[in-house]
């Protein structure tokens, strides 16, 4: 029975990590059609800068490196998109590539510079510890992840659907050239909405550090699971996201435990129904 | 034309007669140049001409490589018997990604193509008592058809030599066909080509498995000379290394994806006697093709050539 | 009663709540030109969107000689003879005149599917191709890209490939828009030289033109018939008057 429990933790605490990395994916392609393939190099980058950080500065908590890796990182995309990306706009296809061609870059300079073993990032203190109940035992820190990547879904939530900016943001989700019409500054709502996926991302990364560790193929392990994440939960949603990161952590912890062969074959599944019954995902509203 | 046909038989005899005038060295960089070709060329077809920008590619290519190795090594299957089984497998297997990924159409195609190879390599990865995981399937011998023997680097170039012309050919001849040029109508105008009466989701499908078909003769070709199989083959990277052979060739011409493949290639063979990171160097001349060039290299010399000849 | 070329019933569609065709009813007979009239957002375009199968429809029923194409996908429209022409020019920018004929002959016939004989070397269809172009005045310039057209004559172009396909039913979208007035003259009479075996429903603007080529008339605002018959008889109606005038 404690298998279960632990292994239904771990698929939450996974899926709440890869909330934190699809939610900003899916927010970039649905608001600007942009398929960052950099998305998932941005959690990796965080991650590493994370661990740079509580390695050279001794006394760096977890969450400071997780702020300070998330600004990092937010700044980073915000150059990119702002210096590079922009002048491909209307190239859909040249977007991909030079994000492929980024992802590549990023993550082979992780790998010359950190080196090829794994850096798992030390949990903080307080959350290093089991906790107790009803009668099972849980790590606690997974606990804590699942508990943010909520907040997170909650703030993303609150952003989007109360603040003056979220109105804009997802009148340009909806019909862009409206959007423009209505005066909307569509360039610096683009600019704001890849960096502020790219710091969740990055941030995301740090968090996920004490669980995944920071390893070179740490990108190209995640990015498809956002991939499918966002094909099965639709483009542009928050909600898409959430739910579709707990599917598909569960199906992807559960599969590694009972059938460890056939675990991506499982994750496939959910992925092709949604796929030929409900193109747009489960909560999209636009095609593909 | 003349000028044209006269390049085309250089090259030809320059091909040929390669094993007899250089080094192993240079006629196996050939063989990697030729094989990297093909698959280009493959994925040409689904992006040059049908528009469809893939990212899986790698699977078709993997796929076929693994059925090979697996039958021939493990069940003992004659060569001839395992590549047809390879390349039916993945004609199939083309047939069924295609039919999901086409759900979609440019950016969500990209999307699915991608993830649905991603699955195809995690399989690979953990199906360790089907493919032995990350250490890959040994012990493949090279076929001798008609009592050739391809064990030497010489006899297995020319063979190789031989099948990436009889692809180009057929894929030539396949571009020029009514069916090639309905696909690239369905490219540009896929509106108009069904107010036609054409029907352009069959027409994609198709192109979608002619397209993985020619990348599994390339993973013949892949397997048999690298005796050898291992899952990172089926990864993201060599899909974007054949796309990178696309449009730095320039995507939707015949030559593009020659020339763009033989750079690719010699690229990664040079540049990884100097640089330890190969794929730092790919994902800049990723972004500086786009950004400088995005047609790529066959255009763009014809550009120049036109503008010469004004 | 012989067997109406398009038959329309109860046709309904909105986009969140806009609605943009209400429940329309129209008949059309074979050989008829018809004329649809409207102010801009009338819903005429989407209409055609419908009947083509561009656009599926919210309810309603649409029939082609007397089958349901309702939800029939627009290739299949296209083998029963229908064809159209867009509002926004449709052709095939990287191929010549020829080819451009070439795609739209090639759109009913099995032999779209050959992938070994060269298309060049098919003699009957560039003979084909090249008579579809004479008729639309465009032949001399069969060998030139579609990029060295004028406007004009891209709408001409646009035109012929819907006249390749030898329809049965024709849908012309604002054929004239954007034209000179020697140009128009020149659709004009293209249009008029259609042959009776093909029934033409046609938006149009230019009254004067339009007007003259058609033998009824549909008035539609805000996806609303609002008047429907001979050509006379909608000009004189007092309805008519007021939907343009009312603006």
């Amino acid at each position: 029975m404690q298998f279960w429990v632990a292994q239904t933790l771990n698929s939450l605490a996974f899926g709440g990590l890869l909330f934190l990395l699809s939610s900003g994916f899916s927010l970039i392609f649905g608001l600007m059609r942009l398929a960052n393939l950099t998305h998932g190099a941005l959690f990796m980058l965080g991650a590493y800068i994370g661990a740079y950080l509580m390695r050279a500065f001794p006394g760096t908590s977890l969450w400071m490196a997780a702020l300070a890796s998330g600004i990092a990182v937010a700044v980073f995309g915000g150059l990119l998109e702002r210096f590079v990306l922009r002048r491909l706009a209307g190239n859909a296809l040249g977007q991909v590539l030079l994000t492929l061609g980024i992802a590549f870059i990023i993550s082979d300079g992780c790998l010359l510079v950190f080196g090829g073993d794994p850096i798992p990032l030390s949990t903080p203190h307080w959350l290093a510890r089991p906790v107790f109940l009803w009668g099972f035992i849980f790590p606690a820190y997974r606990l804590a992840v699942v508990v943010l990547a909520v907040f997170a879904a909650l703030g993303l939530h609150i952003l989007l659907d109360r603040t003056r900016l979220g109105a804009m943001i997802r009148a340009g989700v909806d019909d862009m050239a409206m959007a423009r019409a209505v005066g909307i500054p569509v360039s610096a709502i683009f600019t704001l909405v890849f960096c502020l996926g790219s710091a969740i991302a990055g941030a995301g990364g740090v968090l996920a550090g004490p669980i995944l560790s920071a390893y070179p193929g740490l990108d190209g392990d995640m990015l498809p699971l956002a991939l499918i994440v966002v094909i099965l939960g639709g483009v542009g949603s928050i909600t898409g996201a959430f739910v579709g990161s707990f599917i598909i952590g569960a199906i992807y912890t559960f599969g590694i435990a009972l059938l460890p062969d056939l675990a991506y074959v499982i994750l496939f599944l959910p992925m092709i129904l949604v796929i030929a019954i409900r193109p747009n995902g489960l909560f999209g509203r636009m095609a593909v | 034309m003349k000028t044209r046909g006269l390049y085309i038989a250089i090259s030809l005899v320059s091909l040929i007669v390669l094993p007899f005038v250089a080094g192993d060295f240079y006629i196996n960089l050939a063989t990697q140049v030729l094989i990297a070709v093909v698959f280009s060329a493959s994925l040409n077809i689904l992006v040059g001409y049908a528009g469809l920008s893939s990212l899986g590619h790698a699977a078709f290519l993997g796929f076929a490589a693994y059925i090979c190795a697996g039958t021939t090594v493990t069940l003992g299957l004659p060569p001839l018997v395992a590549a047809v089984l390879a390349l039916a497998g993945t004609t199939l297997l083309a047939a069924i990604f295609g039919a999901i990924a086409l759900r979609a159409s440019g950016l969500g195609f990209l999307m699915i193509t991608l993830a649905l190879a991603q699955v195809v390599w995690g399989l690979a990865y953990r199906w360790v008592g089907l493919t032995n995981g990350d250490n890959g399937l040994t012990g493949l011998t090279r076929p001798h058809p008609f009592g050739v023997s391809l064990d030497s680097p010489a006899a297995f170039y020319l063979a190789t030599l031989l099948t990436t012309g009889i692809a180009l050919t057929v894929i030539a001849i396949l571009v020029g066909s009514a069916y090639g040029v309905s696909l690239q109508g369905t490219r540009d105008q896929p509106r108009r080509m069904a107010a036609l009466g054409h029907n352009v989701w069959l027409v994609r499908w198709t192109a979608f498995i002619i397209a993985g078909f020619w990348a599994g003769v390339a993973g013949l070709l892949y397997v048999y000379y690298q005796r050898y199989i291992h899952p990172s083959v089926l990864s993201m990277a060599t899909s974007a290394e054949g796309l990178l052979g696309v449009i730095a060739g320039g995507s939707g011409t015949l030559a593009g994806p020659v020339v763009g493949a033989a750079l690719v290639v010699i690229l990664k063979n040079y540049a990884s006697i100097y640089i330890e990171r190969w794929n730092m160097l790919l994902g800049a001349v990723f972004v500086l093709i786009v950004l400088v060039m995005p047609d790529g290299i066959v255009p763009g010399v014809r550009r120049l050539l036109a503008r010469r000849d004004r | 009663m012989t067997v109406p070329a398009l038959l329309i019933e109860n046709l309904h569609k909105s986009f969140r709540g806009l609605i943009a065709t209400n429940d329309v009813t129209m008949r059309i007979e074979p050989g008829e030109r018809r004329l649809l009239i409207g102010p801009n957002g009338a819903g005429k375009t989407t209409l055609f969107n419908q009947i083509s199968g561009d656009l599926l429809p919210g309810a309603g029923r649409i029939e082609l000689f007397g089958t349901d194409v309702t939800t029939l996908p627009p290739h299949r429209r296209a083998h029963m003879g229908l064809a159209r022409t867009y509002q926004i020019l449709t052709l095939f920018p990287r191929e010549t005149l020829l080819r451009n004929v070439e795609l739209a002959l090639l759109g009913l016939r099995p032999g779209r599917w050959n992938m070994v004989r060269p298309l060049a070397r098919d003699r009957a269809l560039v003979q084909e191709a090249a008579v579809a172009l004479t008729r639309v005045g465009l032949g001399g310039l069969a060998d030139r890209p579609v990029a060295a057209l004028s406007y004009g004559e891209k709408r001409r172009l646009e035109i012929a490939l819907a006249l390749a396909q030898n329809p049965r039913l024709l849908l012309l979208d604002e054929p004239l828009a954007g034209l000179s007035t020697e140009e128009r003259e020149t659709v004009r009479k293209v249009i008029a030289d259609i042959p009776r075996t093909t029934t033409v429903v046609l938006i149009e603007h230019d009254m004067d033109i339009a007007l003259d080529l058609a033998d009824t008339v549909t008035l539609l605002q805000f996806g609303t018939v609002i008047v429907d018959g001979t050509r006379d008889s909608v000009i004189a109606d007092p309805r008519t008057r007021e939907v343009y005038l009312g603006h």
